[in-house]
């Protein structure tokens, strides 16, 4: 291929002027004529019967178009697997959590609609409620979930290699238990939608969606409709983090009254009630027992997971699994026994959060191995090192790694933290910790798992790009346009982001586990290549050579051997749409072939390619007087093969850090004992702002080549988000010798330990 | 249970203290006073109150100012915002106690809006600038219908979101008195997270050294977020009375005043983590006042 | 209830509207004016997200009565550029790699606006607490940072 011109250079976002000006719209932006306005009303209490819902007098006052309830809909349970269909759009015969929504509204305007919430009357009979697993698994336990009998929704048992032996051959063992709170999503915008019949019949939904193939499959299969009878176009994407796939009560809830009034109906959300009745991620218990070799080489991990996931499995079987899966990686681990369960509760419903449960897995991983190391005496870099994953790499439940530069990661975060001279001297109350991480690149979860992209040449020489997955943020709109700018030879400005509509577009399976560039990328390499080809023949009958000869650079098509016999790249696009008559699209589908579909149950499996590797290292302070941490600087190293595009990429590294260290520090969602959410304001539930991001942050690059992935690039939106936990937890023990191994890791938390440490 | 757009209310907009009194007569209990808002806003919004009556105080003259006078000390105006106190090198110099407190609380946009009159009315036990004030000495003054008077902010509050204001009451000036020579003042405020959080503990202190600079000749401690309004710590303060300032006095100091606290257990924090913090944060404050004793 | 007549200055626009007095500046901006840059999540003042400037000092609009915004000289992020050419902050947003989802970008725009007018030359720590009232969840904050760094350096000029 040869130098890359666009591919590798941090250019503009394509997105980023209308979002600049203001002018970007996001689903509550949007407006349509005779529209009405939604709300939802919620329920009180966490788990009740609901006996009877009196919407008459609601429905009586003036300005008041329709009201909804859960009866309203056929009530065909969806779910992410065949045999997790336990979700309704609305609740019909009881609630399940605090604030789920029970009826909807919709007005002429918002106080109409506020007004006619409070004329519902709702009769309840409360049931008892389990909040924890402990609680949900107890015999006499309550079930949460009135499609399952049980409250232990899903489990994963793997046992891969010879654990027991493993054991045997450790020179040292060491057993410890760990736990993750409750954390909301926290993007900044609350879910909204605009739903619409268009006029063709069909519905029309714009809404906050994360993932529209799932949004749709969901809403179609729950509303009792053919899929080509609902339409999704996405707006701008408020932030989502894996808290958007889904489609909830406020999108069927549009629908519905769309379709019962016959008008638009927006329903957009306060962010309170974001935190009170939206997806969360799991409260996690784990016990990890670890045996290594005197170098720190593991030898066997032997793990248990208990997830609570709130009254929905969602995604949770999938989070189980992985769970246990991402335990093998990003060490080498020749043999691992692992049981998980996600269980039910009346908590608020769980999906899943940025990285995934690489994320707690790793936080109990890492900090396990940096007490190890301790006590083996094995410095916790050389720890690392020891075990870090290397290229071509099979782990024992069958995950492939293809390229790892974690060795060069691990070097690079220790050199840029400045590791060996703090080992000499640091100040006081001061210290660093490390944890690794690896996140797949898309892995593939059964049905519909491809990429497809369109690119439209247009007459004037632009390339539109139609791609299947969703800008959310993380930057695909532009990373796509480089590399349809790069086989083609153009300037990025000559490529442009189209529609994300779908009955242009074939929505991917959805925008979870990294997989945009890579999977989104690799077709948008073969669209733009079957566009060159098209061109290249022109040209080549033009020029009377062989295509095979012609390159594409600087908006022109020439012989490789002999550039100045060439054709501008416009004329060839000028000769097919006139000459031929012929208008130029390029097509490409892309799904990766070589991987499997993973039994979630057993694990065994290579589930993604691309596997992004990540050192990081985080200097801090603890105030030993009152517990509180300061982060002074962070040290990220990361191999994602080939970066598309450097700044944008740092960016998401930078991101996903900052994010955990709301999860390790700060960030609780609380619940009382009768299950009700006691902090569902930003008041009260804290996210990092920009004074609680280390003074510094360094992001360095490490290069490979993914022998999968396009132009050798790997997904890097999460890896980060995996490495943080625990390099926060560890750089706490360094800097006082405290170990916190339930999160989050409070000043309390500290100060408790600290004074049990100086009582010993 | 959850946010909606604000209620239905009659707005007023008087020009004059004497209008807004009037008003407030007229309608009692049925009206509340507002200057930046975000305090009464967000309370109606979440209908914990919903007054029939909203008196917009911004529009009356002579509330707005920051003065400096060397016998008369400091006035404020009740309708100063907090970003002008942030903004004011007057505040900065001459009370810098008060300063620590501006810069530390909420946003900076929600700075532009508050004022301090707002604050101190609010009565919440974690208003910033009431342990501040308390510990200088500070009052306010306060207009009625035929009623002037004048209270000592240790005075202002009953209990939470409770001050002495009758319904016909407009605070309308703060005044603090210049620290004396051989002064020094600071509050330090712990929160959750580094930004944009109420007080858990805020600890105001306040010394003032004999001619040598060593021997505590008068001492103020006040105490935020830990009782049911803000409170002065007297016995701390007598703990450093006539003697060498130096950190174990004030760890000593610090220790009573943690006795004093009546703090409880939310979820912010708990009660005794609150305990063990205003111990920390009185040691920490009466070093700092004892720093910039000139 | 009545509806009142107001008059806004926004973007250096006077516009008449007819509003209940229980309108906040945000909904008016973006609900009456159509002015839809404005962004609203919270709805109580703890995200930034809604950060307009009004006579020079950055606010949260959801706080504030459109009543009480009359005679008030009111900037939204759509008055910042100028047609197609955008202000220096804009471009240094753009330059720095501070924007992804975008949703927090206005408020965090108005917000560097009003620190950057009143302190053409902060240090890090201003500029740090002066974005503190405005959460994202995207960037991690460094990046925005950079680009206040950048914006302030070049003190105005592209």
């Amino acid at each position: 291929m040869g130098e890359l011109t666009v591919v590798g250079k941090s250019v503009e976002r394509k997105d980023g002027r209308v979002k600049v000006t203001g002018r970007a719209r996001y689903a509550g932006d949007l407006v349509a004529p005779g529209m009405l306005h939604g709300k939802l009303l919620r329920s009180p209490l966490a788990h009740a019967k609901i006996l009877n819902i009196d919407t008459s007098k609601a429905e009586a006052l003036p300005g008041v178009m329709a009201v909804i309830t859960g009866k309203d809909f056929p009530g065909i349970p969806y779910g992410v697997r065949p045999d997790t269909r336990d979700q309704l759009p609305m609740p019909i015969t009881k609630v399940h959590h605090f604030g789920e929504g029970v009826a909807a509204v919709a007005a002429v305007d918002e106080d109409t609609a506020e007004e006619a919430l409070e004329l519902i009357k709702v009769d309840y009979e409360e049931l008892p409620v389990v909040l924890t697993a402990e609680d949900a698994l107890k015999p006499d336990a309550p079930p949460v979930n009135e499609f399952k009998e049980s409250n232990l929704a899903y489990s994963s048992h793997f046992n891969f290699g010879n654990v027991e032996k493993g054991f045997k051959e450790a020179d040292y063992i060491r057993e410890e238990t760990f736990s993750s709170q409750r954390v909301t999503v926290g993007f900044i915008e609350p879910h909204a939608c605009l739903a619409e019949v268009d006029p063709t019949g069909r519905i029309l939904l714009q809404g906050s969606k994360q993932s529209p193939y799932i949004t749709w499959r969901h809403m179609c299969r729950a509303l009792g409709i053919p899929l080509s009878k609902m339409r999704i176009v996405n707006p701008f994407v408020g932030g989502a983090f894996s808290g958007k796939h889904d489609p909830f009560d406020v999108d069927f809830a549009a629908v519905r009254l769309a379709q019962k009034t016959g008008r638009p109906v927006k329903i957009v959300l306060n962010y309170d009630e974001v935190l009170a009745a939206y997806r969360q991620r799991n409260a996690m218990d784990a016990r990890l027992r670890l045996g290594v070799k005197k170098n720190g080489a593991i030898t066997a991990l032997e793990a248990e997971c208990v997830l609570e996931g709130g009254p929905i499995c969602g995604i949770g079987p999938f989070n189980i699994y992985y769970f246990g899966a991402f335990l093998n990686i990003p060490y080498k681990i020749p043999a691992i026994e692992y049981h998980g369960k996600l269980v039910y509760s009346n908590r608020s419903p769980c999906g899943t959060v940025r990285g995934q449960e690489i994320v707690l897995a790793q936080f109990a991983l890492d900090s396990l191995l940096h007490m190890i190391g301790e006590e083996i005496g094995v410095d916790p870099v050389e720890m690392r090192m020891v075990n870090a994953v290397t290229d071509n790499w099979t782990t024992a439940n069958g995950i492939v790694v293809d390229v790892s530069g974690l060795p060069r990661c691990i070097e690079k975060s220790a050199e840029v933290i400045k590791w060996r001279a703090s080992r000499k001297s640091r100040p006081k109350g001061r210290g660093i910790g490390f944890s690794c991480a690896s996140h797949p690149s898309g892995p593939r979860l059964g049905g519909h798992f491809g990429s497809s992209v369109v690119l439209k040449l247009v007459e004037d020489g632009k390339v539109i790009v139609t791609h299947g997955g969703t800008e959310i943020g993380q930057g695909c709109n532009t990373v796509f346009c480089q590399m349809v700018a790069e086989v083609l030879g153009l300037p990025i400005e000559d490529v442009e982001q189209g529609v994300s509509d779908s009955d242009t577009t074939i929505f991917s399976p959805g925008m979870f586990g990294d997989r945009c560039t890579f999977w989104d990328g690799n077709a948008t390499i073969l669209a733009a290549k079957d566009l060159k080809r098209q061109l290249a023949e022109i040209a080549a009958k033009e020029l009377q050579v062989d295509p095979e000869e012609l390159e594409f650079k600087n908006r022109r098509i020439f012989v490789k051997e002999a550039p100045e016999k060439g054709i501008d790249f416009l004329l060839a696009v000028r000769k097919a749409y006139y000459e031929q008559g012929k208008p130029l699209y390029g097509r490409g589908y892309w799904a990766a072939t070589d991987i499997d579909i993973v039994d979630w149950k057993t694990g065994k499996g290579n589930l993604a390619h691309g596997l992004d590797f990540i050192a990081t290292a985080i200097e801090l302070e603890v105030d030993e007087e009152t517990g509180t941490v300061t982060l002074l600087k962070s040290a990220h190293a990361d191999d994602a093969g080939q970066p598309i595009n450097p700044l944008m990429l740092d960016g998401q590294v930078l991101g996903g850090s900052t994010h955990m260290i709301g999860h390790a520090l700060m960030e609780e969602s609380h619940y009382d004992e009768k299950g009700q959410a006691m902090n569902y304001t930003w008041r009260d539930y804290k996210q990092p702002t920009s004074m609680d991001v280390p003074l510094e942050a360094v992001v360095e690059h490490i290069h490979t080549h993914d022998p999968y992935g396009p132009f050798g690039a790997k997904g890097a939106g999460e890896a980060s988000s995996c490495s943080t936990l625990a390099a926060i937890a560890n750089g706490i023990y360094d800097a006082v010798g405290v170990r916190i191994k339930d999160l989050p890791i409070t000043p309390e938390k500290i100060l408790k330990a600290l004074k049990q440490k100086e009582g010993k | 249970m959850f946010i909606r757009r604000l209620p239905k209310f009659e707005y007023h907009a008087p020009t004059s203290l004497t209008e807004a009194v009037d008003l407030l007569v007229k309608y009692g209990d049925n009206a509340k006073v507002f200057a930046g808002g975000t305090d009464l806003l967000v309370s109606m919004k979440k209908r914990e109150t919903v007054p029939e009556h909203l008196i917009n105080l911004k529009g009356i003259e002579g509330l707005k100012d920051i003065h400096y006078d060397e016998t008369e000390g400091i006035k404020i105006g009740g309708l100063v915002t907090l970003g002008e106190l942030e903004r004011s090198k007057i505040i900065k110099e001459k009370i810098g106690i008060l300063w620590d407190a501006v810069i530390v609380m909420a946003a900076p946009q929600i700075r532009n809006l508050g004022t301090i009159g707002g604050n101190l009315c609010s009565a919440i036990p974690s208003a910033d600038t009431a342990p501040p004030l308390m510990a200088s000495d500070a009052s306010v003054r306060v207009v009625g219908k035929n009623v002037k008077r004048t209270v000592l902010v240790k005075d202002f509050f009953k209990g939470p979101r409770e001050s002495v204001l009758n319904t016909d009451e407009i605070l309308t000036e703060v005044i603090i008195p210049n620290p004396p020579e051989n002064s020094g003042g600071a509050y330090l405020k712990l929160m959750r997270r580094k930004a944009m959080d109420l007080a858990l503990v805020g600890v105001a202190a306040s010394l003032t050294l004999d001619g040598d600079e060593k021997v505590c000749k008068d001492a103020r401690i006040a105490l935020g977020a830990v009782a049911p309004t803000p409170i002065r710590a007297l016995k701390a303060e007598e703990v450093l009375l006539n003697k060498e300032i130096n950190e174990d006095l004030a760890a000593e100091a610090g220790r009573v005043a943690s006795q004093e606290a009546r703090p409880i257990s939310d979820i912010r924090a708990s009660e005794e983590y609150r305990r063990e913090m205003i111990g920390v944060l009185t040691k920490r404050a009466i070093m700092e006042a004892f720093k910039r004793v000139k | 209830m009545k509806e009142v007549e107001i008059e806004l200055k926004v973007n250096g626009v006077n516009y008449k509207v007819k509003i209940k007095p229980w309108r906040t500046l945000i909904e008016v901006l973006r609900d009456t004016l159509g002015l839809i840059g404005t962004k609203k999540s919270c709805n109580e003042g703890e995200c930034g997200a809604c950060t307009v400037i009004m006579d020079g000092r950055s606010v949260t609009s959801c706080l504030v009565l459109a009543l009480d915004a009359q005679g008030k000289d009111i900037l939204t992020i759509e008055g910042l550029a100028d047609g197609e050419k955008l202000n220096p902050i804009q471009e240094a947003f753009l330059k720095h790699g501070a924007i992804q989802c975008g949703f927090c970008t206005p408020g965090m725009v108005m917000s560097t606006k009003a620190l950057l007018d009143e302190n053409p030359n902060p240090t890090l720590e201003e500029i740090r607490r002066g974005i503190s009232g405005n959460l994202c969840r995207c960037t991690g904050y460094q990046h925005i940072i950079d680009a206040i760094q950048a914006a302030a350096r070049s003190g105005g000029k592209e």
